[in-house]
């Protein structure tokens, strides 16, 4: 239960650490959108070397990148191989009805697996260097110019906080539940699907009980201190805005120009 | 067949070769006899839920191995050969009401002997027998355990496991947040069954009265390792030790050694117990209708 590393927080002062979560938020993105200008070796090569010059200024172990990948491991590995059985081009090596393996079909695998372990490295990197409460108050103060189309920026920013919140409690509540009821004898591991299936049920039930008394409790705790919404509510933590933000953007955008002269090289 | 419990070497290391490892047991060797009544303290912390969560090989250890009921349990041990040894060990964690899901009390209480291989007859057999035993009246056998009072949902949790009849009963702060009369209940109830079905049992408790009455042996746990091991007696002798440890001593005790300061009467042997409080007193005082 806690193998999954994406979404958990690395504590540290590195300089990526230190950026403002406004910042990081948008950059990850921002990065997201350039991968997909990636359309040769040297492009991929070039998104590998930008993602390592974070990771080094994180200052974090490549190591635990790895393990944010391998719990998707099986939803790549699916991608890739529907990429390489229906792309066409270039030499067929392999054909059978609507499948075929060609060389375009293998090298568009290649490129959809390194785009996933771009992503996932920059999202794993976004969320190891920002605690997960900083990334939803990041996401607030970005979506405020919606508040003039009406849309319920601070009570989605409030729902999703407290959804990050609660995802370890939920984990370790699970963790003891699976416990006890492996005590009196439930197999979660072994046995046919139905069987796996009926195990679950004693998990389930008590974890939604769980999930809905806690979310009680929180509810009349909000309101015992005075909660009443977004309005006129002040900050205890703001952000700033400083010149290494400024910076990152900036690097990101030469990164954005020499893609774009690599694409054609 | 041995029924008595070893640990050997054994070390925890909950999330290893992560930033978040933490080593929550270290190198802890001990063994509690067969039939023993063995109580495990230490601060919040200290590693006692993870401690007795190896007693049935929920965890298996990092390093070191462990011998429960005659079976084996290393690193690599899995569930499926630990079947037999989860029927034989039953474990009341904290706050085990959360382990209610059935949608009436007794199918919840029948549901761990129906997986170990009971007839549903059977089962409900055991259920009722068990919901008896541990007091839950018989109008609420068919109602849902979610619409209970707090003390009841305890009391079903915990019929739950006994209905499993295990030879070894691993007890986890089984009173937490009950009320004193509920809790008296309850220990006596455990005390009961050991004596009648010779159990062993383990109990994690902060409640050095409970020690000082049921218990045969203590396991002293500080960040994960075992400071001492011995006879409530012999722990509760040491008041220098235990305030070092940041421990409490009984509430009988506590008195013992308050009266000891504050006049001239010697205990012959530090009472424990309310009872052996009152019979060195009763000594001591003036007899009724004696002149003075
Ligand atoms: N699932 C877990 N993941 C990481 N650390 C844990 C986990 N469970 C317990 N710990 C840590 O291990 C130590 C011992 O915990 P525990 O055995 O629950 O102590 P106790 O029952 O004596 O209060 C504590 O420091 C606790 O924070
Ligand atoms: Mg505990």
């Amino acid at each position: 239960m806690n193998k999954v590393l994406l979404g958990r927080y690395l504590p540290g002062s590195s300089f990526i650490h230190r950026l403002d979560p406004r910042s990081k938020l948008i950059l990850s993105f921002y990065f997201i959108i350039i991968i997909f200008l990636a359309n040769n070796w040297l492009t991929y090569l070039f998104m590998f070397a930008v993602v390592a010059g974070c990771i080094l200024l994180a200052k974090i172990k490549l190591s635990f990148f790895w393990k944010g990948v391998q719990p998707l491991i099986w939803l790549i590995l699916f991608t890739v191989v529907l990429q390489i059985l229906f792309s066409r081009g270039g030499t067929v090596y392999w054909q059978w009805g609507p499948f075929s393996l060609t060389q375009t079909g293998i090298i568009s695998g290649i490129y959809v697996f390194f785009r996933f372990v771009l992503i996932i490295f920059m999202s794993t990197l976004l969320t190891l260097t920002t605690p997960p409460l900083e990334i939803a108050g990041a996401l607030e103060s970005l979506l405020k110019p919606l508040k003039k189309i009406h849309f319920p920026v601070y009570e989605v920013s409030l729902m999703l906080s407290i959804a990050l919140r609660f995802v370890p409690t939920l984990l370790d509540e699970a963790t003891k539940i699976m416990n006890a009821q492996r005590s009196r004898g439930v197999n979660f591991d072994t046995g046919s699907l139905r069987q796996r299936l009926h195990a679950v049920v004693p998990l389930l039930i008590p974890l939604f009980v769980s999930a809905f008394n806690r979310a009680e409790d929180l509810a009349t705790a909000m309101e015992a201190r005075g909660y009443h919404g977004g309005e006129g509510r002040t900050k205890y933590r703001v952000n700033q805005w400083r010149l290494r933000d400024t910076l990152s953007m900036f690097a990101f955008l030469l990164v954005t120009v020499i893609m774009f002269l690599l694409r054609t090289w | 067949m041995d029924l008595s419990i070893n640990f050997k070497n054994v070390t925890y290391i909950y999330q290893p070769a992560t930033p978040f490892a933490h080593r929550a047991l270290s190198d802890v060797s001990f063994s509690i006899p067969e039939h023993s009544y063995t109580a495990v303290i230490g601060h919040t912390g200290s590693g006692k839920s993870t401690l007795i969560q190896h007693l049935n090989g929920l965890l298996r250890p990092t390093s070191g191995e462990l011998t429960v009921n005659d079976q084996l349990i290393t690193t690599t041990t899995t569930n499926k050969e630990l079947v037999k040894l989860r029927r034989q060990v039953g474990v009341v964690f904290q706050f085990p009401e959360a382990q209610l899901f059935e949608e009436t009390v007794l199918k919840d209480i029948a549901f761990a002997p129906k997986n170990f291989g009971a007839t549903p007859a059977e089962a409900e057999k055991i259920a009722r027998k068990t919901a008896e035993l541990v007091q839950l009246p018989a109008s609420v056998l068919e109602q849902s355990p979610f619409e209970l009072s707090g003390g009841q949902m305890r009391r079903v949790a915990i019929a739950g496991i006994l209905a499993m009849q295990p030879q070894i009963l691993v007890l986890d702060e089984p009173t937490a947040g009950l009320d004193p009369r509920g809790h008296q209940e309850i220990m006596e109830l455990f005390a009961q069954l050991k004596q009648q079905q010779d159990l062993t049992v383990i109990l994690v408790t902060h409640q050095m009265d409970d020690v000082a009455l049921y218990a045969d042996q203590v396991i002293v746990l500080e960040e994960g390792k075992i400071m001492a091991q011995q006879t409530p007696r012999k722990l509760f002798s040491r008041p220098e030790w235990l305030h070092k440890h940041h421990l409490d001593l009984p509430h009988a005790a506590k008195l013992a050694f308050a009266i000891q300061q504050q006049s001239n009467f010697k205990f012959k042997e530090l009472p424990l117990t309310e009872d052996q409080l009152a019979d060195q007193l009763a000594k001591w005082l003036p007899k009724e209708g004696s002149s003075n």
